[in-house]
C-alpha cells in the first residue's frame, strides 16, 4: 500500500514538472489562440452561410431594394408570388430592353418565362439571368427560391392530378409561427460545439508525443531512469497531465458559448466524455511514441490515426462527436449516454493496458 | 556536383532509415484505416447529426418518410394513450397528420427540418412516376452575364457570358463569347426545344458537388455556393501539412544533440545545407500534389490538359513554399518539441483559414482571388486563370516564403542552432545579420516586412469579425497599427541593442525617417501591384486616401520617431511600452480618418 502511495506521488511530481514547463514556455498560449481562431472562423462562416441560406435570418439586409426584370407573354401567378416575397418585379416586353436595364443596374436579374399555360402539357421553362461574380447573384437566387417553389406548386396542383394514384401528403403544422431555418441551429450544435469540445483533446494527443519523444531523442530518459522513478511513472505522469488539461479548456469554451446565449444541457456528462476521449487519444499517441520514439514519425502516425477516427465517427450514432451534440440538446436519455461513456472508458482502459505492455517490453531491452 | 545535392542525397538516405519494417507496416495499416474510413464516410452519406430531434408519431404510415432522415429519433405511440405521448416530451408530436411543435428554438429547428424532409420525400415520390411533364413541370436554367462591378479587383472582361453546357440545352441557345445585349435578343424565339427527362433530375443531385448548378426545378434550385473549395483545399493541404510536419522534425532533429555540427564545419554554404535538406521534401510534396491533381482531373490526354495540370501545380507551389519556409523557421526558433508542435499547428490553421475562407466564395465574388485556392478551383472547373490574377494571389506567398527562408538561413549557424537563446534574441540575430549585409538597411527592412503586415492584417479581419461592430473596427485599428509599429521599429531596436549604432539626436531622426519612409514606399508598392484596379471604387479611396499622400508618410515617420527617441532618452527595456504608445497614436489617427464610417 505504501509503495503504491509513493508511486502515485512520483506520477504527480512528473505531471507537475511538465505542467510548470508548459506554463513557462508561453507557446501554450498559441494553442489557446488556435482554438479561438477556429471558433471565430466558424462564426465567420456561419454568419456568411446563414445569410445565404435564408436572407430573412439576417434581418437587416435590405431585400426590398432588389428589382428584377420579368418577361412573360401572358400573366402567370409567378409575378404575384414574386411581388409578395418582397422583391420588386418589373415587367419588360422583350429581352433587349430587359438586358439594357440589367447593364444599367436598374435590375439585378432577368427572368424569362416561357409560354406554356399551367394546365398545358409542355414543360414551363424559366431562364434566369444573373450577374456573374457578384454577391447579388446569390442573394437574388435565394430570394427567388420561395416564389419559384410556390409557382411550381400551383402548376403541380393542376398537373399531378394526371398522375396515376398520386395524392399529395397533407401534413398540417399546428400554430406554426417559425420563420427561421434549422441551418444555423444545426451548425452550432452539430459542427461548432463538438469541434470546440474536442479540439483541446486533439491537441493534447499531439502534445504527449512531443513530451515523450523528446525524452528519448535527447536521451534524457536514461538520466530519469537512474533516479528512483520507473519509465512507467514518467509516462503516466505525462499522460495524466495532458489528458486532464483538455476538459479544463473545454469548460472554458462551454462558458464562453453559454455567455453567448447558447444553451448547453448536460455539461457535466459532456466534460466527462471529453476527459475520457482525451485519455483515449493521449494513450493512443503515447503507445505510438513508445513504439517509434521519434517525433516526426510519431506525429505523422498520430495525425493519420486521428483523421481515421474522426471519419469513423461519422459512421455510427453516439460516436463521441454525435454524443456531445445529443447531450447538449437533451436528445438522449441518461442510461443511453452513460452506457456509451462507460463503453469509451473501457476502450481507454484497454489502451492503458496496451501502453503498460509496450513499456514493459522497453524495460526488458 | 553542387554541395546541396550531397546534402539532399544524405537526407533521403537518413529518412529511409526511419522507416524500418515495423514502421512501414504501421504506416500501411494507418493509411488503410484512413482510406477505409474515408470511403465508408463518403459512401454512407452520414453526418454527425444522427438522432438530434425527437418525434412522436401516432400514424405508422409516416415512419418510413421521417426515418429516411437520420436526424429524427422516432417513437410510435398509440393515439389514445395520452399519458405516454406526453411522457416523451419531444420537440415534435405528430398526432394523425397534425404536427404539434414545441415552442423552443430546438422545436422550430426540428419543424423546419421536418418540412425539408417531407419536401424531399415528395420529390422522390414524384420522380418515381417517370412522367416529367406532369411531375416536374417547371424548369429553371441559370445563365450568368458579366456586368462591371462596383467593387472589382481585376478590371475588364474576365469571363464572358457563361451559358450552361448542360445536356438538355440546344447548341443554338448558346450566346457564348459575347456580353453584347443585341445577340441575346433572339433567345426568346427558341424556347420549348429543350427536352427534359428523369435522368436530368438525377443529374442535379449528382452534379451538385463538382459543378455549379445550371438547370434545376424550383425545389432543387440552390444558390451558387461552392463547397467544392473546401474539399479541394483539404485534398491539397493534407499532404502539405504531413510532409511539412516531417520536414520540421528533421530540422529540429539536427539541433537536438548537435547532430548538424559536422555538416556545419564542412566546406559548404549555409544555403547549400538548407536547400539540400529542403529539396527532397519539396519534391515529395509536389509529386504527391501531382497525384492529387490527377485524381481530381483524371490522367491528362491532350496538351491542353497537361497545361492545366501544370497550371494547378504552379498555383499550389507558392502554398507549399510558404508551409515549408514557416516550418523551417519555427524549427530553428523552437526551444522544445512542444514549442514546434504548437507553432506548426498554429501556422497551419492560420494559413488554411487564409486559403480556405475566400475560396469558399470562388464563384461568388472576385475578391475571392486573394486566395490561390480560388484559382485552383477555377482551373479545376475548366476556366482560365490570367497572369494578373496569378500574380495578385501568389505574390504575397512568394515574397513571404523567400524572406523567411533568407532570414532562417542567416541564423543557420552553431550559435543559434545549438544554444538555448531566448526567442526574441534569435529574431534579433536574423535582423542583425540582414543589416550587416551591404545591401541591408533599415529602409529595405521596412519594405521587406510589408507582405507580412499585409497577411497578418487580413488574418486579423477574420479573427475580429466575431466581435460586435464598433469594437471589431476599434480592435482592428489598434491591432493593425500595432503590427505596423512593431515592424517599423524592430530593425532600429536591433541596431541599438546590438550596439551597431549609437543614438544621437541626429541619427534618431535619420533612422526614423528611413524606417517610416521605407514602410510608406512598400505600402504604396503593394497597393500599386494589387489594389490598383479598385482605386476608383469606394474601398480604393479609403485605402489610398487620394491627395493625403504626404500625411501618411509623416505619420509613419512620426510614430517611429516616438519609439526611437524614447529609446534614445531611456533604454531598450522601454521598447514594449514605447511601441504600444506609438500604436495608440497611429490608431487614433486612423480612427480620425475613419470617423465617418464608424459614427456616420
Amino acid at each position: 500500500m505504501a509503495k503504491r502511495k509513493g508511486r502515485s506521488r512520483t506520477i504527480q511530481t512528473i505531471a507537475k514538472k511538465e505542467y510548470r514547463e508548459l506554463m513557462h514556455e508561453r507557446t501554450f498560449v498559441l494553442s489557446v489562440i488556435i482554438q479561438l481562431f477556429i471558433a471565430s472562423f466558424s462564426t465567420f462562416l456561419v454568419i456568411g452561410l446563414t445569410s445565404f441560406y435564408d436572407p430573412m435570418a439576417m434581418g437587416d439586409i435590405d431585400i426590398k431594394g432588389t428589382r428584377i426584370a420579368i418577361i412573360e407573354s401572358n400573366n402567370s401567378d409567378l409575378y404575384s408570388f414574386i411581388e409578395n416575397s418582397g422583391i420588386t418585379p418589373l415587367p419588360y416586353a422583350d429581352f433587349t430592353r430587359a438586358s439594357s436595364a440589367f447593364y444599367d443596374r436598374r435590375v439585378d436579374a432577368i427572368l424569362l418565362v416561357s409560354d406554356g399555360p399551367p394546365d398545358g402539357h409542355d414543360l414551363i421553362n424559366i431562364d434566369l439571368y444573373l450577374p456573374r461574380s457578384d454577391i447579388k447573384a446569390t442573394l437574388v437566387s435565394m430570394q427567388l427560391k420561395e416564389p419559384l417553389e410556390e409557382f411550381e406548386q400551383t402548376v403541380r396542383d393542376i398537373r399531378t392530378k394526371r398522375l396515376d394514384g398520386y395524392t399529395p401528403l397533407d401534413i398540417n403544422f399546428i400554430d406554426d409561427k417559425q420563420q427561421t431555418s434549422s441551418t444555423y441551429f444545426e451548425f452550432i450544435y452539430v459542427a461548432l460545439l463538438p469541434l470546440l469540445m474536442f479540439t483541446p483533446a486533439f491537441i493534447s494527443g499531439g502534445l504527449v508525443i512531443d513530451l515523450i519523444t523528446e525524452e528519448f531523442e535527447k536521451k534524457t530518459i536514461d538520466l530519469l531512469l537512474v533516479a528512483p522513478v520507473s519509465l512507467l511513472d514518467v509516462i503516466n505522469g505525462k499522460v495524466l497531465l495532458t489528458a486532464i488539461i483538455a476538459p479544463i479548456q473545454s469548460l472554458a469554451w462551454m462558458l464562453l458559448l453559454m455567455a453567448n446565449d447558447i444553451v448547453i444541457h448536460n455539461p457535466i456528462q459532456i466534460l466527462a466524455l471529453v476527459l475520457v476521449i482525451s485519455f483515449v487519444l493521449v494513450l493512443v499517441s503515447s503507445i505510438i511514441s513508445v513504439w517509434f520514439r521519434e517525433r516526426g514519425v510519431g506525429q505523422l502516425y498520430y495525425s493519420l490515426v486521428l483523421i481515421a477516427m474522426f471519419l469513423a465517427s461519422y459512421l455510427f450514432t453516439n460516436s463521441p462527436l454525435n454524443l456531445v451534440t445529443r447531450l447538449s440538446l437533451q436528445s438522449i436519455s441518461v442510461p443511453e449516454s452513460v452506457g456509451w461513456i462507460v463503453l469509451y472508458t473501457m476502450i481507454a482502459l484497454v489502451l492503458y493496458a496496451m501502453l503498460h505492455r509496450s513499456i514493459g517490453k522497453y524495460n526488458k531491452l | 556536383m553542387a554541395g546541396w545535392v550531397t546534402i539532399a542525397k544524405w537526407e533521403v538516405l537518413r529518412s529511409k532509415q526511419k522507416f524500418d519494417i515495423r514502421s512501414t507496416v504501421f504506416l500501411s495499416v494507418a493509411l488503410a484505416m484512413l482510406f477505409l474510413a474515408a470511403f465508408a464516410a463518403t459512401n454512407t452519406n452520414m453526418s454527425m447529426d444522427q438522432n438530434i430531434y425527437r418525434v412522436v408519431i401516432t400514424d405508422p404510415y409516416l415512419q418510413p418518410m421521417i426515418d429516411a432522415d437520420q436526424r429524427f429519433d422516432i417513437m410510435i405511440a398509440d393515439e389514445q394513450d395520452e399519458r405516454t405521448i406526453l411522457a416523451y416530451d419531444t420537440e415534435l408530436l405528430i398526432i394523425g397528420r397534425d404536427v404539434y411543435v414545441k415552442d423552443t428554438e430546438k422545436g422550430t429547428a426540428a419543424a423546419d427540418a421536418l418540412k425539408r424532409t417531407l419536401k424531399n420525400y415528395r420529390e422522390i415520390v414524384l420522380t418515381s412516376y417517370n412522367d416529367i411533364n406532369n411531375s416536374h413541370p417547371v424548369w429553371i436554367t441559370v445563365h450568368y452575364m458579366e456586368r462591371s462591378e462596383n467593387f472589382q479587383i481585376m478590371s475588364g472582361e474576365r469571363r464572358d457570358i457563361e451559358q450552361t453546357g448542360s445536356p438538355g440545352t440546344t447548341p443554338g441557345m448558346d450566346p457564348a463569347g459575347t456580353s453584347d445585349s443585341e445577340t441575346l435578343a433572339g433567345v426568346t424565339t427558341r424556347e420549348g426545344e429543350r427536352i427534359r427527362s428523369v435522368d436530368d433530375l438525377q443529374k442535379i443531385g449528382e452534379q451538385a458537388f463538382f459543378e455549379k448548378q445550371t438547370i434545376a426545378t424550383p425545389s432543387f434550385f440552390s444558390p451558387p455556393i461552392p463547397f467544392t473549395a473546401i474539399l479541394y483545399s483539404f485534398l491539397f493541404i493534407f499532404p502539405i501539412y504531413f510532409v511539412s510536419q516531417f520536414y520540421s522534425s528533421t530540422i529540429m532533429d539536427e539541433r537536438t544533440n548537435k547532430k548538424c555540427e559536422l555538416v556545419l564545419v564542412a566546406p559548404l554554404h549555409g544555403r547549400d545545407i538548407v536547400i539540400g535538406k529542403t529539396m527532397p521534401y519539396l519534391v515529395t510534396i509536389m509529386l504527391t500534389l501531382a497525384a492529387v491533381t490527377f485524381y481530381i482531373k483524371g490522367i491528362p490526354g491532350s496538351m491542353a490538359e497537361i497545361l492545366t495540370v501544370l497550371q494547378i501545380l504552379a498555383t499550389v507551389f507558392p502554398i507549399v513554399l510558404l508551409f515549408l519556409s514557416l516550418s523551417f523557421f519555427s524549427a530553428i526558433l523552437a526551444r522544445s518539441f512542444k514549442d514546434l508542435t504548437f507553432a506548426m499547428v498554429f501556422l497551419s490553421v492560420v494559413i488554411t483559414g487564409y486559403l480556405f475562407f475566400p475560396a469558399m466564395f470562388a464563384n461568388v465574388h472576385t475578391i475571392s482571388t486573394i486566395s490561390p485556392m480560388t484559382l485552383v478551383v477555377h482551373l479545376i472547373e475548366g476556366n482560365d486563370v490570367r497572369m494578373a490574377e496569378y500574380v495578385f494571389s501568389t505574390l504575397p506567398f512568394y515574397l513571404i516564403s523567400i524572406t523567411v527562408y533568407a532570414f532562417g538561413t542567416f541564423i543557420f549557424r552553431e550559435e543559434d542552432l545549438f544554444t538555448q537563446k531566448p526567442l526574441t534574441e534569435k529574431v534579433l540575430d536574423t535582423i542583425e545579420r540582414f543589416l550587416t549585409y551591404p545591401a541591408g538597411s533599415i529602409f529595405l527592412l521596412s519594405i521587406i516586412f510589408i507582405p507580412f503586415v499585409y497577411m497578418t492584417q487580413l488574418m486579423l479581419i477574420v479573427m475580429l469579425f466575431n466581435l460586435p461592430l464598433p469594437y471589431s473596427i476599434l480592435g482592428m485599428i489598434i491591432l493593425a497599427a500595432f503590427v505596423e509599429e512593431l515592424v517599423k521599429s524592430i530593425g532600429i531596436l536591433t541596431l541599438v541593442k546590438r550596439k551597431m549604432v549609437i543614438l544621437t539626436p541626429k541619427s534618431t531622426i535619420r533612422l526614423a525617417v528611413l524606417a517610416g519612409g521605407g514602410f510608406f514606399v512598400g505600402e504604396k508598392l503593394i497597393s500599386l501591384i494589387t489594389l490598383s484596379a479598385i482605386a476608383s471604387s469606394a474601398f480604393g479611396s479609403v485605402m489610398t486616401l487620394g491627395a493625403l499622400l504626404l500625411i501618411p508618410l509623416l505619420l509613419h515617420v512620426c510614430t517611429v520617431l516616438v519609439v526611437v527617441s524614447g529609446l534614445y532618452v531611456k533604454n531598450t527595456r522601454w521598447y514594449q511600452p514605447l511601441v504600444l504608445l506609438a500604436s495608440l497614436l497611429h490608431g487614433l489617427y486612423n480612427l480620425y480618418l475613419l470617423r465617418g464610417i464608424i459614427y456616420g
